[in-house]
């Protein structure tokens, strides 16, 4: 009997396929059971802490640093550890490499006598005081900011309400100006239906579940598809390992201190009191066209979670007349963890950074 | 020679793709729906009688302690915000000294003794000044 004529490259995606059913079971046993990834490896020293907040200050990579020190403000709502996700994708790593002496402010999960922490205790209390350790620390007289996200919000105050401080140079990673482009988060927070202060006053302190529930009904395929691709790349060692450092860091969301999370509400959310110069933190004016010092400002063209159209007003809002504008392809995280990230955006701040760290 | 473009479909390259087409669209969708005025009525009503709820538990529960004679949630969260306040003079103290050993600290360092040699010198100079001192 005549055999039948199967061409050799079937065969070859036939046993690729039978393949990588079978690395699938095996490493799907080993991701279902493992520990969780390990994240934030670059080694640092805890140089500051007071309840929620955390300054670290990393081990030096370089043989020669920039003269100025650089502080990283992570957002409220997670962890820093995305800025550290594993060695070889970590922007932290990367700028140590490139001869920055670098620091980052993280923030713990507040606990409930800290509900009452409040915008003005984030910008002018605790962002200050990380100044000044910095300061301190590195011998400097002044330093630069990148702040991401809200962290990038809350040194933007900072940096309005301390226009003649240490500040050398600003940039901010996907931070919200104009709080009336955040589309399904300001219709979910409408006045109108959103009751803010009871929901402040009942919890003290905003659950994590519910921060983590506004982040994931933005997108409510994303976990499932992202199971499934897991699943059928499970072969793949390094798309898992990334996989499980995000995952990781995607299900690790903070809670808020409810009163920082009424005035984000109702300063920033429903008076949009940053975009239009009327913000007033702790009885000093936070006016973006105080701002004069070096701004960069980055942005996602497809960031769900922060719109385009929400933080592109930031450089015609400062006073400064250095400002670099940069957008690019990609998400919200895209910009500080990734492969985007590390070919497009890393090599962009330090470049702007290391020509103004002088 | 270039090589012969490969014409046979790739059964996972397909999978990836429907996935996320499913996703796009489900998010599409779901947004749509979301993004409505009675969406967000609805979730935060919902919201809110959870919240009612919880508070009429809560205040339950802090007459039963006060019954049995002892302090509630919120006397405990009273007291943890007293020694919060006291953790915030003493950083206030802690930012006084720190200002002031910064001042010192900078003085030490113009007089060219305060290098750490466990630290790298702050002398980097970014690609466009190495340059131009190259150039000379």
């Amino acid at each position: 009997m005549a055999e039948p004529d199967v061409s050799p490259d079937l065969i070859k995606r036939a046993r690729k396929m039978v393949d990588r059913a079978i690395q699938r079971n095996v490493k799907g046993l080993e991701f279902l059971t493992g520990p969780p990834a390990p994240v934030g490896l670059t080694p640092k020293d805890v140089i500051y802490e007071r309840g929620t907040l955390r300054l670290y200050h990393y081990h030096p990579l370089a043989d020669e640093v920039y003269r100025t020190p650089l502080l990283i403000v992570m957002a409220t709502t997670n962890k820093a550890y995305v800025f550290d996700l594993a060695p070889g994708q970590s922007m932290v790593e990367y700028l140590l490499k490139q001869g920055f002496d670098v620091y980052v402010i993280d923030w713990e999960p507040p606990l409930p006598e800290e509900r009452g922490l409040s915008l003005a205790d984030y910008t002018q209390d605790f962002l200050p005081s990380c100044v000044e350790r910095v300061l301190e620390d590195s011998g400097e007289p002044d330093l630069s900011i990148v702040g991401y996200c809200m962290g990038g919000v809350l040194s933007l105050i900072y940096a309005a309400s301390h226009a003649d401080g240490p500040l050398a140079n600003l940039a901010c990673i996907t931070t919200p100006v104009d709080w009336s482009e955040m589309g399904l988060s300001a219709i979910w927070s409408d006045e109108k239906h959103f009751d803010v202060d009871r929901l402040v006053d009942t919890l003290g302190v905003v659950p994590k579940d519910f921060v983590t529930a506004s982040f994931e009904m933005l997108r409510p395929a994303q976990k499932t598809a992202g199971q499934v691709r897991v699943w059928e790349q499970m072969w793949n060692d390094d798309f898992v390992a990334s996989y499980r450092a995000f995952d990781r860091w995607g299900a690790e969301t903070l809670p808020l201190a409810g009163e920082y999370f009424r005035d984000t509400i109702k300063e920033l959310m429903w008076g949009n009191k940053l975009y239009k110069g009327k913000l007033k933190v702790g009885g000093k004016s936070a006016k973006l066209k105080d701002i004069t010092v070096p701004v960069f400002a980055a942005m996602a063209e497809h960031d769900h979670i922060v719109s385009y159209a929400a933080s592109k007003p930031l450089l015609e809002l400062v006073g400064s007349e250095d400002k670099e504008e940069v957008v690019l392809k990609g998400g919200h995280v895209s910009l500080i963890a990734g492969p985007n990230a590390a070919r497009r955006m890393w090599p962009r701040l330090a470049d702007w950074l290391g020509e103004r760290s002088i | 020679m270039s090589q012969k473009p490969d014409k046979q479909p790739d059964p996972a390259e397909a999978f990836r793709n429907l996935i996320t087409e499913w996703e796009r669209g489900f998010d599409t969708m779901a947004n749509r729906i979301m993004g409505t005025e009675e969406f967000s009525r609805g979730m935060n009503q919902l919201q809110d009688l959870q919240l009612s709820m919880q508070k009429r538990f809560n205040e339950a529960m802090a007459e039963q302690l006060a019954n049995f004679n002892m302090p509630s949630r919120d006397d405990i969260l009273r007291l943890g915000e007293s020694i919060r306040a006291l953790d915030q003079r003493m950083a206030k103290v802690e930012s006084q000294l720190a200002k002031q050993a910064q001042k010192k600290k900078q003085k030490k360092k113009q007089t060219a003794a305060a290098a750490d040699p466990s630290r790298p010198p702050r002398t980097k100079l970014p690609p466009s000044a190495r340059k131009e001192q190259a150039n000379g």
